[in-house]
């Protein structure tokens, strides 16, 4: 094999590890795109079990969105596995103010489905509530998963002059008080 | 209903603002008679069926868009009415639901009244979590006119 097709087949068959910033986006939808990276089935080379997966370091979890009224209706289900009130069904705020890395964690479980290669596919899933992420994963990382949401931007988060400067679409009537 | 729309050539309209100040014992409560700060700033629109302007702008404004959306607010977030916005009906209350979906969403702090917590992560359980909203669930209210018309 010749040194060039060596790198190839390095290239190829390397683990890589992605990043992905779950600032403002939805855990459930993202964890589709973060299981189809850690089961490696955006290869051309994917079989299931050919362990082609990639690893993906989630950051921000803290900072995920839900739509609306999700946050109080959505409900994660734990049994400790003992009788009598082991059952508990915890509210999706409850949750992230305990953990902030649980929902996304959770997302990503039900995504990469119930198979039993689950287990080694969410010890590649590296979850951080913040953006502080140690050197020695942050030194692996060689590429970005795009976001699938636009991120929202906060009106104290433009200048005065933009939003004075920004097109009006009616001006105030004569003698009109403004307060 | 025809919105009437004073239609002034002689000069540009002016609007107000009170000032109130507390000079020792003696407070001073101030009218001052300014130029509108939006005076050059307002986008022309064709005519249409509508003489509203967001009908005749014909913009899907989402709830992210707080740079539209803050000008039908006061600086304590209330919607101002639809005499002083000139919308009609149907856009006042699209208007409306949008800027509560925004205001929910914490993307509009600083328009609050004075004894809120103008940050959105002071808030209490899960309202001080991002949310996010689908804009095609405001279902669009029949206007009066055929309304009335129907029956």
């Amino acid at each position: 094999m010749s040194s060039m097709q060596r790198a190839k087949q390095w290239a190829t068959f390397a683990r890589i590890w992605h990043i992905y910033d779950a600032k403002w986006q939805n855990p459930f939808d993202s964890s589709k795109t973060i299981a189809k990276y850690l089961k490696g089935q955006h290869k051309p080379i994917y079989h299931p079990l050919s362990d082609c997966g990639d690893h993906v370091v989630v950051i921000n979890c803290r900072d995920i969105a839900l739509p609306g009224p999700e946050w109080y209706q959505r409900v994660f289900f734990h049994h400790t596995g003992y009788p009598k009130g082991g059952a508990t069904w915890t509210l999706a705020w409850e949750l992230h103010e305990k953990n902030p890395t649980k929902i996304m964690e959770r997302a990503v479980h039900r995504a990469v489905g119930g198979t039993l290669l689950r287990k080694g596919l969410m010890a590649r899933l590296h979850l951080f509530p913040d953006e502080h992420v140690s050197e020695d994963l942050l030194r692996h990382v060689t590429s970005q998963i795009p976001q699938l949401r636009v991120q929202p931007r906060r009106l104290d988060s433009y200048s005065e002059e933009e939003v004075r400067d920004f097109p009006k679409v009616f001006d105030y009537p004569a003698d009109h008080v403004i307060r | 209903m025809a919105q009437h729309k004073t239609l002034c050539t002689a000069r540009p309209a002016l609007v107000k603002q009170i000032v109130c100040a507390e000079e020792g014992n003696v407070t001073v409560i101030q009218g001052r008679v300014m130029p509108s700060p939006r005076e050059n700033r307002v986008v022309q629109t064709g005519g249409g069926t509508c003489a509203c302007p967001l009908c005749q702008l014909h913009l899907d404004i989402k709830h992210t868009d707080v740079l539209i959306l803050s000008q039908f607010l006061r600086s304590d977030g209330c919607l101002l009415p639809r005499r002083v916005s000139g919308v009609c009906r149907l856009q006042q209350r699209r208007v409306q639901q949008l800027v509560a979906m925004a205001q929910k969403a914490g993307l509009m702090p600083n328009l609050a009244p004075s004894s809120s917590k103008r940050d959105p992560r002071r808030r209490f359980g899960y309202k001080k979590f991002n949310k996010y909203y689908d804009e095609s669930t405001i279902r669009d209210v029949q206007p009066f006119s055929s309304a009335m018309s129907a029956r």
